[in-house]
């Protein structure tokens, strides 16, 4: 090689190929862990001494671990030793033992462009010399005068290689100095060795081929989950699993787990049902029976049982017509009982049963919103037997199955209550303005009874004044009447004046009588009966006619 | 500095690949930034023997100038859980001064990062989490790099100082 080309070669070489980093060659000597730095976990490059405690580390690598922590300091770079943590600077040169430099500097190294294809081993001090000037896999300059593009220099004296290929394999685009390296590193369809099992692949599939096929590659037991803690080569795994409890255990036990979330999934859910169930019921009981009323209802009993009394007997007549109003309110609670015979709940019952004689009431009444008009007695006292719980259902007396449904079934039979309860209500209210409107036909029967008589009396006074009149006419001069005198006549004046005075009585009397009437009348139709009208005119001319 | 970085993960991987102290296991190391190891603690009634956890190393292409991140996973299968401890969170990030940038050297390597935090839960007598615990894992959103300079901060002072 001539001495300006060569010189030429270097310069253009140094261009292209940056200062080889000591600390990133692979060595073929095996080295001392003495010779080793903490940092880079390499044979030292420019080993330096810690002024302090004489530990030793590249230049470099003190450096930047300095640097990284510790702002600059005129003294020169300080920091504490990365090992001993012991403040300390950096030595001069001179204090490295130029043994340790020449031991690391002999160390033979594999060539920097190893993985491009050079196999030249040299002495680490020799590696830059072997890369800028020897090494075939440096990149220089292309020789061609007229090309300055990059070219590895054991290619340089094929002349300009700069022109596109493509790949036979992959097809890609790429210039033709280029695809050796593309075929050694690049290309996907280059083959390689699975570094486990050495098998040579293609390197597209090298990644399934780890995860999938490698036999060298250990995989643990399929009983792991179990506790199985064997890791073996693929190859020997079945062999394994064959003789693993664990194993054959696997899917079965997998199978279990399944089915054992899917009913704790399910039994989440019921739980969630119940919780739902429970909240209303509470809120039915809330509604039904809200705390503090015991008490007050206590107090409150007293004092409502006479004017209920009054309610249901008394019924507004002046008059004593007790008997039928009694009878009136034995009839509906004798058939109220009928029913209860029908409905299994015998609490209704009692209910009843107390209505009809309020004085032995001796159990709270439920409060609640309740029109005025209703009597007070008519609900079910459920807190009679048991104050805070709930009676269980008497539509069958055996165990329940779950708790769940003796919640439901409870639920169930408290509707059965509320319907009956509702039922037996809106039945009372029919009687109740039945019983009225009985009351107000027997107040206007009485009432046109009088009418009557008032009439009668009123006809009968009119007879008297008429044949008073035909006497006095009888004695007027009047021929061809009656034989009265005008002596009777006269006497006769001043007693007809007294019958026209009691008559007129007798009809005020009359107007009043048909007035209160008529306001019966009135308190008969709000009660509800829509015949009512109808009904008074038909008795009240029957009354007319019968008289 | 990356390929010092990456060579010495290299040798790193390669040498904890072949041996590594007892209760010490590489998980995996897909690449040269993020590695998965699991622990477990002999001798520490507060840690089960059967029981493993998992540290995720996470490597900036400053190592090992720059400390790397190391956080405890928690995951379902295998079942690994946050060991409990007064300096690791429930989140998994631990508070140990060799982690942090100012406690953290060169010198320092997976293993003996591993081997710190296993002798820091074996000599362990409390199982609790650290102060504040709570109202730590709500509200950060920072990586545990960056938490490191308030470990240091006064005002965070219960998280703080923790020395080997
Ligand atoms: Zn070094
Ligand atoms: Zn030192
Ligand atoms: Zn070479
Ligand atoms: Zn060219
Ligand atoms: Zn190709
Ligand atoms: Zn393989
Ligand atoms: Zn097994």
């Amino acid at each position: 090689m001539e001495e300006s080309h060569y010189l030429n070669c270097k310069s253009r070489a140094q261009n292209y190929n940056p200062p080889v980093d000591l600390r990133l060659l692979d060595y073929v000597s095996i080295y001392d862990n003495n010779l080793m730095c903490a940092i880079c976990r390499c044979p030292f490059v420019d080993p330096v001494v810690l002024s302090e405690c004489d530990h030793v580390f590249c230049r470099d690598c003190i450096r930047q671990s300095w640097n990284s922590n510790t702002s600059y300091t005129p003294l020169g770079p300080r920091g504490d030793c990365p090992t001993c943590r012991t403040p300390a600077k950096l030595g001069p040169r001179s204090a490295t033992s130029k043994i340790l430099v020449n031991l690391v500097d002999e160390l033979v190294v594999h060539c920097p462009k190893r993985d491009d294809g050079c196999k030249a081993e040299v002495r680490r001090c020799e590696v830059q010399d072997h890369v800028n000037i020897y090494c075939g896999y440096t990149v220089i300059e292309c020789t061609d005068d007229d090309c300055t593009l990059p070219v590895r220099r054991k290619d340089a004296a094929q002349g300009c290689l700069h022109f596109g290929v493509s790949c036979l394999s992959c097809h890609k685009e790429l210039q033709k100095w280029k695809l050796e390296a593309h075929w050694r590193s690049e290309c996907a369809d280059r083959r390689v060795h699975c570094d486990m099992c050495k098998s040579s692949v293609f390197y597209r599939d090298l990644e399934a081929h780890r995860k999938e096929a490698c036999p060298a590659m250990s995989v643990s037991c399929p009983g792991k989950a179990l506790g199985c803690t064997s890791r073996s080569k693929r190859g020997h795994a079945e062999l394994h699993a064959k003789s693993c409890t664990f194993a054959k255990l696997a899917p079965v036990l997998l199978k279990q787990q399944e089915r054992l979330d899917e009913q704790e999934a399910a039994q989440k859910e019921m739980s969630r049902k119940l919780e739902v169930l429970e909240g209303g019921f509470q809120n039915m009981q809330g509604i039904l029976y809200p705390p503090g009323v015991e008490t007050s209802q206590r107090s409150a009993d007293n004092s409502l049982t006479p004017s209920l009394q009054e309610r249901l007997f008394g019924s507004g007549t002046a008059e004593s017509t007790t008997p039928t109003g009694t009878a009136a309110g034995y009839d509906w609670t004798e058939s109220a009982v009928d029913e209860d015979a029908v409905s299994p709940a015998e609490t209704m019952h009692t209910a009843f049963s107390s209505a009809t004689s309020p004085r032995q009431r001796a159990a709270p009444l439920p409060p609640g919103p309740r029109p005025a008009d209703l009597p007070e007695p008519f609900s079910s006292d459920f807190d009679i037997a048991s104050p805070t719980g709930f009676p269980p259902p008497a539509t069958n007396g055996g165990p329940y199955a779950s708790p769940l449904h003796h919640l439901l079934s409870m639920h169930e039979s408290l509707r059965d209550e509320m319907t009956r309860v509702s039922s037996a209500l809106s039945e009372l209210d029919g009687r109740h303005s039945m019983q009225i409107l009985n009351e107000n036909l027997r107040t206007r029967e009485e009432i046109s009874y009088l009418a009557a008589q008032t009439a009668g009396l009123q006809r009968q006074v009119h007879w008297l004044t008429s044949s008073a009149l035909q006497r006095q006419q009888g004695r007027s001069p009047t021929p061809g009447a009656s034989s009265s005198g005008a002596g009777g006549a006269m006497m006769d004046a001043g007693a007809g004046a007294g019958v026209e005075a009691a008559v007129g009585a007798v009809s005020t009397a009359a107007t009043a009588l048909r007035g209160a009437a008529r306001m019966v009348n009135v308190g008969g139709n709000g009660s509800g009966s829509g015949t009512g009208t109808g009904m008074r005119r038909g008795t009240s001319e029957e009354g007319r006619t019968k008289l | 500095m990356a390929g010092m970085s990456s060579k010495r993960l290299q040798k790193e991987l390669s040498k904890i690949q072949g041996t590594l102290p007892p209760g010490i296991t590489l998980v995996s190391a897909p690449d040269l930034r993020e590695w998965t190891m699991d622990i477990s603690i002999i001798d520490n009634p507060i840690y089960p023997p059967h029981e493993t956890y998992r540290m995720r190393f996470s490597f900036s292409p400053s190592y090992p100038i720059e400390a790397p991140e190391v956080v405890f996973v928690a995951c379902t299968s295998p079942e690994r859980k946050i060991p409990l401890h007064p300096h690791i969170y429930s989140n998994g990030i631990i508070c140990l001064d060799l982690l942090d940038s100012q406690g953290w050297s060169p010198v320092h390597n997976v293993e003996s990062v591993c081997i710190s935090i296993q002798s820091m839960l074996a000599g362990n007598s409390k199982a609790e989490r650290p102060p504040g615990d709570a109202e730590f894992v709500r509200s950060n959103r920072q990586r545990p790099r960056d938490i490191n300079f308030l470990y240091h901060d006064p005002k965070r002072a219960f998280a703080g100082g923790i020395v080997f």
